[in-house]
C-alpha cells in the first residue's frame, strides 16, 4: 500500500518537473522575452512551427512528413543491407576459424573508423544522391552487426554443444539449434546499436550533402536562423529514433521468447 | 540455565506477502524465546518461511502482525547488533578479505589500529590467515563463507543470524565447515539462530532445534539436544535423534 | 572463453587476407578507377609525409590529430563527470530520479550530431560549440549506464551493508558506487567512440582544422588522397583510444576480471 502511494507521488514529481521546464521556457522566452526569437524561440512559436510544418513546404521545399519519409527510406535501406550481410558474416566468423582468420585482419582495419567518416569519400564516388548516404549507413550497421553476432556466437556454452554431440547433432544442427539461439539476444543488441548509429550517421550525412531529409531540414533552418524549425527537427529526430528502437525491442522480446520456448 | 537473559522474543509473528492475484502467508503465529548464548537451529522442509524468519529478525522485512524484540528493543530496521551470514554469502566483490571484514568496523568508526587487530583476530579465527589481500573471486566457496562468518563476527553482534550458510557448499566442505563453526562458536560464544534443511547439521550444532511445519511456517515441535560436544555423527544417540526428527517432518514438498 | 593463442596457420591467413585486400586495392586503382581513387601506396606515402613534415591546410597531420583529440578530451571528461554524478544519484534516490528521468528521456534519443545546428545558433562556431556537442555525446551514454547500474545493484549487497550498520550515504559511496563501476565503464567506452564520431561530424560541418576538416576539405577539393589519409589517421587514433581505455579498465576493475 505504502509503495503504491509513493509511486504516485513520484509520478506527480515527474510531471511537475516537465511542466516546470515548459513553464520556465514559456515565461522566460514568450512572456519576458529575455532572448531574441532568432536565438531561442518561444514555446508557442515552436509548437506553431511544428503544426504548420506538417503541411507547409517552406522554407526548404518539403513538409515535415516528406523529410521524415526520405530519411527513413535511406536509413532503412542502408541499415537492412548492412544487417542482412553483417549478421551471417559475423556468425560465420565465430563458427569457422578459417573464415575468422581470413576476414578478421581486414575487418580490424576498417572497424575503428566511425561510419560517418566515410561520408566525404562516398560523396566523391557516388555523388550527393541516395547511394552515398545509404553506403555510409550500410558500413555503420554492417560493422555493428558483425561484431555483436560474433560475440554472441562465441558466448555459446561448450556444455550445450557437448549435449548436441551426445545426441549426434551435425555441425549445422549445432549451429542452428544451439549457437544461434544463444546469440539471439546479442544479435539484437547489435541490431539496436546499429539502428541508433545509422540514424545518427544519416543525420550527419544529410547535413553535409542532401536536398531533402531531416538532417537537411535542420541545417537549412540554421542557415536562415530559424531555431524554432531546428528544434522541431531535433525533436522529430529524437522521437523517431526512440520509436524505431522501441519497435526493435518489441520484436526482440517476441523472437527471444520463441527461442527460449523451443 | 533458567537465569539466563532472554535475548530474542518473537510473539505472534505473522508475515504475509502480496502476490499477483492474492496473498501468500509464509509465517503464521510464530512464537519463541531465545536465551543468551544459545545455539538454535530452525529446521524445516523446502523453501518455506525459514529465510523470511531470518529476514524478519534481521530487520530486512517487517512482520505483518506481531512483534520481534531483540535485547528488549523492538526490531524496526537492520543493525549491527544482529550479524547476518547470508545464504548467497554476498561478500562485497570489490573489497579484499580484509576490506570485507573491516567494513562494519569502518562504518562504526573504529580507529584504524584497533580495527586491523580485530579484523586480523577474526580472520585468524576462521583460519584464513594468508588470504587477507585476496579478492572474493580468488577464494573457494568454503573460504568465502568463512569470510562471511568473520565479517558478521567482526561487528561483535549480540546475535548471529545464519541463513543456510553452508547450503551452497559441497558435502565434504559442508562437514568441515560444521566442525569449524562449532569450534568458532565455542571459542567466541554468541547467540546463534541457524537455518538449515539438513538434519545432521542441526543435531550436530544446536542446543535446541525448532522443527518448522510446511508453509506457512509455525513451530511443529521443539527438541533440546544435550549431547556433549564435539558430537559424533555416528553415535547411537545422534542416530536415534535423527530418526525421530526425520519421522515428524512434513514429507510433502 | 577460450584463451587466444597465436598459431602459424592463423598468421598465414592474416598475411594472405591483408595481401589480397591491398593487392585488389593496388591493382584496381591502376586503371580507370585510379583517377577516382588513389592506391594504397600514395595514401601511405602522403600519410608519412604529412605526419610531421608536410602540411595539410594550415598544419601537419599530427597537429590536426591534436586538435581533434583535445576537443574530445575536454568534452568527454566533463560529460563523464556530470553523467556519473547524475546517473548515480538517479539510481540511488527515487526523488532525484523522478525529477530528472523524464527530462533525460526527452534529451537522450536526440543524436549529439543533431545538436550541431542549434548549438551553432546558440553558442556560435567556435570551440565551445564543439565541446558542448562532445559533452552531450559523453553525458548521455554515461548517465544512462550509471543510472541503470546503480538501480540494478544486487539488493543483497545493500542488506549486507545495512546489517553492518551502514547508513544511506555510506551505502551510496561504498556499495552503489563500486558495484556500478563495471556498467559505468561500459558506458564510458561507448561514449568514447561516440565522442570520436561526434568530433569528426562537428569538424566536418564547421572547422578549419582537425581530422574531420581534413576529410571534408578533401571532398571539397576533390582530393581523394587527402580523404584517405584522414581516414587512415582517424582509424589509427580510434584504435589507440580503445586500447588505452581497455588498459585503464583492466587496472581499475581488477576485482571483476573473471567476468570480463
Amino acid at each position: 500500500m505504502r509503495t503504491k502511494s509513493k509511486k504516485r507521488i513520484y509520478m506527480a514529481v515527474s510531471c511537475m518537473s516537465v511542466l516546470a521546464v515548459l513553464l520556465m521556457w514559456y515565461l522566460l522566452v514568450d512572456v519576458m522575452e529575455i532572448t531574441k526569437s532568432s536565438v531561442f524561440p518561444g514555446l508557442v512559436k515552436t509548437f506553431d512551427t511544428f503544426l504548420s510544418k506538417l503541411v507547409e513546404t517552406k522554407p526548404d521545399g518539403a513538409t515535415l512528413g516528406q523529410h521524415l519519409l526520405e530519411s527513413l527510406k535511406v536509413c532503412l535501406m542502408g541499415y537492412s543491407i548492412g544487417a542482412i550481410l553483417g549478421i551471417p558474416l559475423g556468425i560465420a566468423m565465430a563458427w569457422n576459424k578459417w573464415c575468422d582468420w581470413l576476414v578478421r585482419p581486414v575487418f580490424d582495419l576498417i572497424r575503428p573508423v566511425p561510419g560517418l567518416a566515410w561520408t566525404p569519400m562516398f560523396i566523391l564516388i557516388f555523388g550527393i544522391g541516395i547511394e552515398a548516404k545509404a553506403m555510409v549507413i550500410f558500413v555503420n550497421s554492417f560493422v555493428a552487426c558483425i561484431l555483436n553476432a560474433y560475440t554472441g556466437i562465441r558466448q555459446t556454452d561448450d556444455l550445450h554443444l557437448w549435449v548436441g554431440d551426445v545426441f549426434g547433432a551435425t555441425e549445422w544442427q549445432k549451429l542452428i539449434k544451439i549457437a544461434i539461439p544463444t546469440a539471439t539476444p546479442m544479435i539484437f543488441t547489435g541490431l539496436r546499436t546499429a539502428l541508433g548509429g545509422s540514424w545518427m550517421a544519416l543525420v550527419a550525412a544529410e547535413m553535409l550533402a542532401a536536398s531533402k531529409g531531416l538532417g537537411y531540414m535542420i541545417q537549412q533552418a540554421r542557415y536562415i536562423s530559424r531555431p524554432d524549425l531546428v528544434i522541431v527537427g531535433m525533436l522529430t529526430i529524437g522521437v523517431v529514433g526512440l520509436i524505431l528502437d522501441t519497435i526493435l525491442h518489441k520484436i526482440e522480446i517476441m523472437v527471444a521468447k520463441g527461442m527460449n520456448a523451443q | 540455565m533458567e537465569q539466563k537473559r532472554k535475548l530474542i522474543e518473537c510473539s505472534n509473528v505473522s508475515k504475509t506477502f502480496q502476490v499477483p492475484g492474492g496473498e501468500n502467508q509464509v509465517v503464521r503465529d510464530f512464537n519463541f524465546v531465545c536465551q543468551e548464548n544459545e545455539f538454535i537451529c530452525l529446521f524445516g522442509p523446502g523453501q518455506c518461511g525459514k529465510t523470511t524468519l531470518i529476514n524478519l529478525i534481521a530487520g530486512f522485512e517487517m512482520p505483518t502482525e506481531g512483534t520481534i524484540m531483540v535485547n528488549g528493543k523492538r526490531v524496526t530496521e537492520p543493525g549491527p547488533e544482529r550479524g547476518v551470514v547470508f545464504q548467497n554469502i554476498t561478500l562485497f566483490p570489490w573489497l579484499t578479505t580484509m576490506g570485507n571484514v573491516e567494513y562494519g568496523m569502518k562504518t562504526a568508526k573504529v580507529p584504524k589500529k584497533e580495527r586491523r587487530e580485530r579484523a586480523q583476530k577474526y580472520i585468524n579465527l576462521v583460519g584464513l590467515q594468508g588470504f587477507e589481500q585476496s579478492y572474493p573471486i580468488q577464494l573457494s566457496g568454503g573460504m568465502k563463507q568463512r569470510v562471511g562468518i568473520a565479517r558478521a563476527y567482526s561487528i561483535e553482534p549480540e546475535v548471529m543470524l545464519m541463513d543456510e550458510p553452508f547450503g551452497a557448499l559441497d558435502a565434504q566442505t559442508r562437514y568441515l565447515m560444521q566442525e569449524e563453526l562449532q569450534r568458532i562458536w565455542q571459542a567466541e560464544k554468541r547467540t546463534v539462530i541457524f537455518v538449515t534443511n539438513n538434519i545432521e547439521e542441526a543435531i550436530y550444532l544446536a542446543d535446541r532445534i525448532l522443527v518448522l511445519s510446511n508453509c506457512p511456517a509455525t513451530i511443529k515441535k521443539e527438541y533440546k539436544i544435550d549431547l556433549p560436544r564435539p558430537r559424533k555423527y555416528t553415535s547411537p544417540e545422534f542416530l536415534a535423534l535423527r530418526k525421530e526428527i526425520t519421522s515428524i517432518v512434513d514429507k510433502t514438498l | 572463453m577460450k584463451k587466444k593463442t597465436f598459431n602459424t596457420a592463423e598468421l598465414i591467413c592474416a598475411v594472405i587476407s591483408l595481401a589480397v585486400f591491398f593487392g585488389i586495392w593496388h591493382l584496381g586503382t591502376r586503371g580507370e578507377l585510379g583517377k577516382l581513387m588513389p592506391g594504397p601506396l600514395p595514401v601511405i606515402e602522403k600519410f608519412l609525409q604529412t605526419l610531421f613534415g608536410g602540411k595539410i591546410g594550415s598544419s601537419t597531420l599530427i597537429v590536426h590529430v591534436a586538435y581533434s583529440l583535445a576537443r574530445v578530451m575536454a568534452g568527454y571528461f566533463i560529460g563523464a563527470a556530470v553523467g556519473i554524478v547524475l546517473g548515480l544519484s538517479m539510481g540511488w534516490s527515487p526523488l532525484i530520479e523522478a525529477i530528472f528521468a523524464p527530462l533525460f528521456r526527452i534529451i537522450r534519443p536526440i543524436p549529439p550530431i543533431a545538436w550541431i545546428p542549434i548549438s551553432i545558433i546558440w553558442i556560435g562556431l567556435g570551440e565551445d560549440a564543439k565541446i558542448f556537442l562532445i559533452f552531450l555525446a559523453s553525458f548521455c551514454y554515461v548517465t544512462q549506464n550509471a543510472w541503470s547500474g546503480a538501480k540494478n545493484v544486487d539488493p543483497e549487497y545493500m542488506n549486507a551493508a545495512r546489517m553492518l550498520g551502514a547508513g544511506k550515504s555510506r551505502i551510496l559511496f561504498t556499495v552503489v558506487l563500486p558495484a556500478s563501476i563495471p556498467p559505468i565503464f561500459a558506458g564510458l567506452q561507448v561514449a568514447l567512440s561516440s565522442c570520436w564520431a561526434t568530433v569528426l561530424a562537428a569538424e566536418m560541418v564547421r572547422s578549419s582544422e582537425g581530422l574531420g576538416w581534413i576529410i571534408i576539405a578533401g571532398m571539397n577539393n576533390n582530393d581523394m588522397n587527402q580523404i584517405m589519409t584522414g581516414i587512415l589517421a582517424i582509424g589509427l587514433v580510434g584504435m589507440m583510444l580503445s586500447t588505452i581505455f581497455r588498459k585503464v579498465e583492466a587496472r581499475l576493475c581488477r576485482w571483476n576480471r573473471s567476468e570480463n
